[in-house]
């Protein structure tokens, strides 16, 4: 007969952890598989190809509106006759980076006034509800090109401002996971054991809170490379950095003439963005409770 | 007294001006001309307001003592003679004597020496007035200007928009300096023009009508002006493409231009621009770091290839310009250092200077700009400058009093700069390069450049009436802010004038449309 420590390890073994769980149905789903591994070779792109493709993008390498492919230069040049593809790799890290800090700038302020008012409730969430619902009423584009103009085009700036304007549906998010979560039993019973206020928000409930705003700031990366490409299309971007965004921008008047330097950064936005929203469909999938059971 | 220019002469620059082509066709009378003007207007009185938005209108509604043809040379208008002293120290203009206002009231002496006077204590341009004292009006139709210096400027400064005759009897009742926030400036305005106010609605158009009680005889041709404000340039090629206006000025955007160079039933031209005389250049501020030693600003023109801005960036639509005055001025000397492109000579020069090579890099500046329209320059002379190993980092601005603010307090190193001339140097050169008017304001000699000769020759120059002898002092000007560098001038502005076929007399003289249209003819 076995006995029951040899009956418990086994036990252990056998049950998946939550994540495990998760992973095996990301897993599952090819469509967020795809697009995991195209934002893999997107990212490692950004980070090794300018070490593998070392062009300076500032640098005018060749005649202006070189077509794709000639001199050898594969996404051809620009109207200063600048490398696209030097562009587009450096424009890469440029728009990842602004996508991930923005939604990490989102997500610190969402998560934190939508915890506030979900955990204490009553005049602070009436408060925090109401600055929340400003916020979102906002036209977000022409709030963040306010912000982007009265403090300066920088990445930081850029950063700040879609992070303002875009982190409303992460506090709404959190506000009701923390509603719902506050009222269980082991919650209850924290509380009850003398936890504190500051334990109880971010130690217990904001865990078992994370699922569905982990989803919710996979799609706003996404969502941010578009907001930082469209500031930058309207010319309020760091003219010291390239991004996807401010190629578009800078070549627009160009368009008729030599639409490729427009359509191959529009290109680029395009399969990051569907990437990251094929990824963001995946976690929603696996991280759903509900989902998964089927 | 020395008869400057008299009736006879004119009559015969004006068979010249006719001769010339001006007038090709007969002109025939009546028809609405639709035209545009390019953004807001903010003043409809152009004696108390610049620009050349105010001056499209301003002309029509205001005439003034002279016109100028499109050889320089000055023709009577609402002065039909005038005389400059042989001392240079007074200019008699002698008014025709049928010109009334659009209330019917007659043009006196008295409205000129009114006019100067509010030009001088409201008007921007300071320079163009500042010699004259006082006007005598001996009688109401004899205006005596009177100068505590001489001025030649003065001609060109009493023609196109700039010195527009405005009646006493309708301004005369605020304060002189208040006249620039009359509220008659914008609404039932009383002109001297050949066009009375029909209707100005702000952001939507400017219609003026024929004034029947003109003192030209036969003029104005036209019977009604419609000025639609069209902002987008983009807006602007279809309403030109699709027969939606007859004309239009200032147009200055490579890629319309040339997309309406291709248009069936339209004229493009750059032609009618010298007066106004747009430049765009690189503003170096001489007093900071690398770049107050003139080699280092030597190598930054060297390692600069106008050819590609003009080529390129402007997409042929502009051309050279090798000094702060216009090519189209009969000032223009382009016998000056070029600069061609050379790279090796800019990094001689760099090292000589002092600033060796450390590693790619030799030493960092700033590079600013006022609109998004000219980016594209300010994105190339970073590429550029790069090349010598001048790293150049580009500074946005919120807008333009952002800008405009960090150029009036020299708060910059390199600039990307347009600029008028607005006829004399006098009036618009020499505030760039005058060491007594650094850093007052965007637009002065926000370079903080200082040279003891060009201030004596620009001072000498501004009191020479003999055209010869001063085209000389400004050649030497010229030559040596070429030299020097404290501006590199890069090329003009590409302002074209857009005219479909059925436009007779198309306004191309040195002023563009800040001239009365007063010829200007539909074709049947």
């Amino acid at each position: 007969m076995m006995d029951r420590k040899t009956e418990n390890s086994e036990y252990l073994e056998q049950a998946s952890s939550p994540s495990a769980e998760a992973w095996e149905m990301f897993k599952r789903n090819h469509a967020a598989m795809a697009g995991l591994v195209i934002l893999f070779v997107i990212t490692i792109g950004s980070i090794f190809g300018p070490l593998i493709y070392p062009t300076d993008p500032f640098d005018m390498v060749w005649a202006p509106f070189s077509p794709p492919g000639e001199e050898g230069y594969l996404f051809g040049t620009d109207y200063l006759g600048r490398d696209l593809l030097a562009m587009v790799i450096h424009g890469a890290r440029v728009s990842l980076v602004i996508g991930l800090s923005a939604a990490i700038v989102s997500i610190f302020i969402g998560v934190t006034i939508g915890a506030l008012a979900g955990f204490y409730r009553g005049y602070i969430e009436e408060i925090l509800m109401r600055v929340t619902e400003f916020f979102q009423v906002l036209p977000t584009l022409l709030f963040s090109m306010v912000i982007v103009a009265l403090f300066g085009a920088s990445l930081t700036m850029i950063t700040i401002a879609i992070g303002i304007v875009s982190w409303t549906a992460v506090a709404r998010i959190t506000r009701s996971e923390f509603l719902r979560i506050r009222e269980l039993e082991y919650v209850m019973a924290s509380r009850a054991s003398g936890v504190s206020n500051t334990k109880l928000m971010f130690g217990i409930i904001l865990p078992n809170a994370l699922p569905p705003i982990i989803v919710q700031s996979a799609l706003m990366v996404g969502s941010a490379i578009l907001f930082e490409a469209g500031l930058s299309f309207l010319g309020l971007t760091d003219p010291n950095v390239v991004s996807w965004g401010q190629i578009i921008g800078s070549n627009r008047q160009y368009i008729l003439d030599a639409s490729y330097t427009v359509t191959i950064p529009g290109i680029a936005i395009f399969v990051t963005v569907l990437a990251i929203s094929l990824v963001g469909d995946g976690l929603n999938d696996a991280l759903n409770p509900k989902l998964r059971a089927r | 007294m020395r008869k400057f220019t008299r009736n006879v002469a004119a009559a015969m620059s004006l068979v010249a001006f006719t001769a010339a082509g001006v007038i090709a066709d007969t002109p025939t009378r009546g028809g609405t001309l639709v035209t545009v003007l390019g953004s807001n207007v903010r003043n409809l009185n152009s004696a108390v307001q610049s620009g050349i938005v105010t001056g499209y209108p301003g002309a029509q509604l205001f005439a003034s003592p002279l016109r100028y043809d499109d050889s320089w040379t000055p023709q009577p208008y609402l002065a039909e003679s005038w005389d400059v002293s042989d001392d240079g120290m007074s200019v008699t203009l002698n008014l025709v004597k049928n010109a009334t206002f659009h209330d019917g009231q007659p043009i006196t002496s008295s409205d000129v020496a009114f006019s100067v006077e509010v030009i001088k204590n409201n008007h921007p341009f300071k320079s163009m007035f500042a010699p004259v004292e006082n006007v005598e009006t001996p009688d109401a139709h004899t205006a005596i200007l009177k100068l505590s210096k001489p001025h030649p400027a003065l001609m060109l400064a009493m023609s196109g928009q700039l010195m527009s005759i405005i009646p006493e009897h309708i301004y005369g009742d605020v304060p002189i300096n208040e006249v620039k926030t009359h509220p008659r400036n914008n609404e039932n305005v009383v002109g001297s023009g050949p066009f009375k106010l029909v209707e100005f609605k702000n952001g939507e158009h400017v219609i003026l009508e024929r004034y029947d009680g003109f003192f030209m005889e036969g003029r104005p041709y036209l019977d009604k002006v419609v000025m639609r404000i069209i902002t987008d340039p983009a807006a602007r090629a279809i309403a030109y493409e699709n027969g939606e206006v007859h004309m239009g000025a200032f147009e200055s955007l490579p890629r319309v231009i040339n997309r309406l160079k291709k248009a069936d039933g339209l004229n493009v031209t750059p032609d009618g621009y010298g007066g106004i005389g747009p430049l765009d250049w690189l503003a170096i501020n001489t007093t900071k770091g690398p770049l107050a030693d003139v080699r280092v600003r030597k190598a930054i023109a060297h390692a600069i290839d106008k050819n590609f801005i003009m080529k390129a960036i402007m997409q042929g639509t502009a051309s050279e310009s090798r000094t702060g005055i216009h090519p189209d001025s009969p000032f223009y000397s382009a016998d000056v250092e070029a600069y061609a492109l050379d790279l090796d000579k800019a990094n001689a020069l760099l090292d000589e200077a002092g600033y060796p090579k450390n590693g790619d890099t030799r030493f960092s500046v700033t590079i600013d700009f006022g609109w998004p329209g000219v980016k594209p320059q300010v994105e190339y002379v970073k590429a550029a400058l790069k090349k010598v190993g001048i790293d150049v980092e580009v500074r946005a601005s919120a807008d333009f009093p952002t800008w405009a603010k960090r150029m009036g307090t020299m708060d910059f190193d390199l600039s990307w700069d347009t600029v008028f001339n607005w006829g004399d140097p006098v009036i618009g050169v020499h505030r760039t390069y005058d060491s007594s008017n650094i850093a007052k304001g965007v637009w002065s000699n926000t370079q903080g450049y200082s040279n003891a000769r060009v201030d004596e020759l620009m001072q000498m120059a501004a009191v020479e009436n003999d055209m010869e002898k001063r085209k000389a002092l400004y050649a030497e000007f010229q030559a040596i802010i070429a030299d020097e560098v404290p501006v590199y001038h890069v090329n003009t502005l590409p302002y074209h004038t857009v005219y479909s076929d059925k436009i007779g007399n198309p306004p191309i003289g040195i002023w563009a449309t800040s001239s009365p249209i007063d010829m200007v003819y539909l074709k049947d």
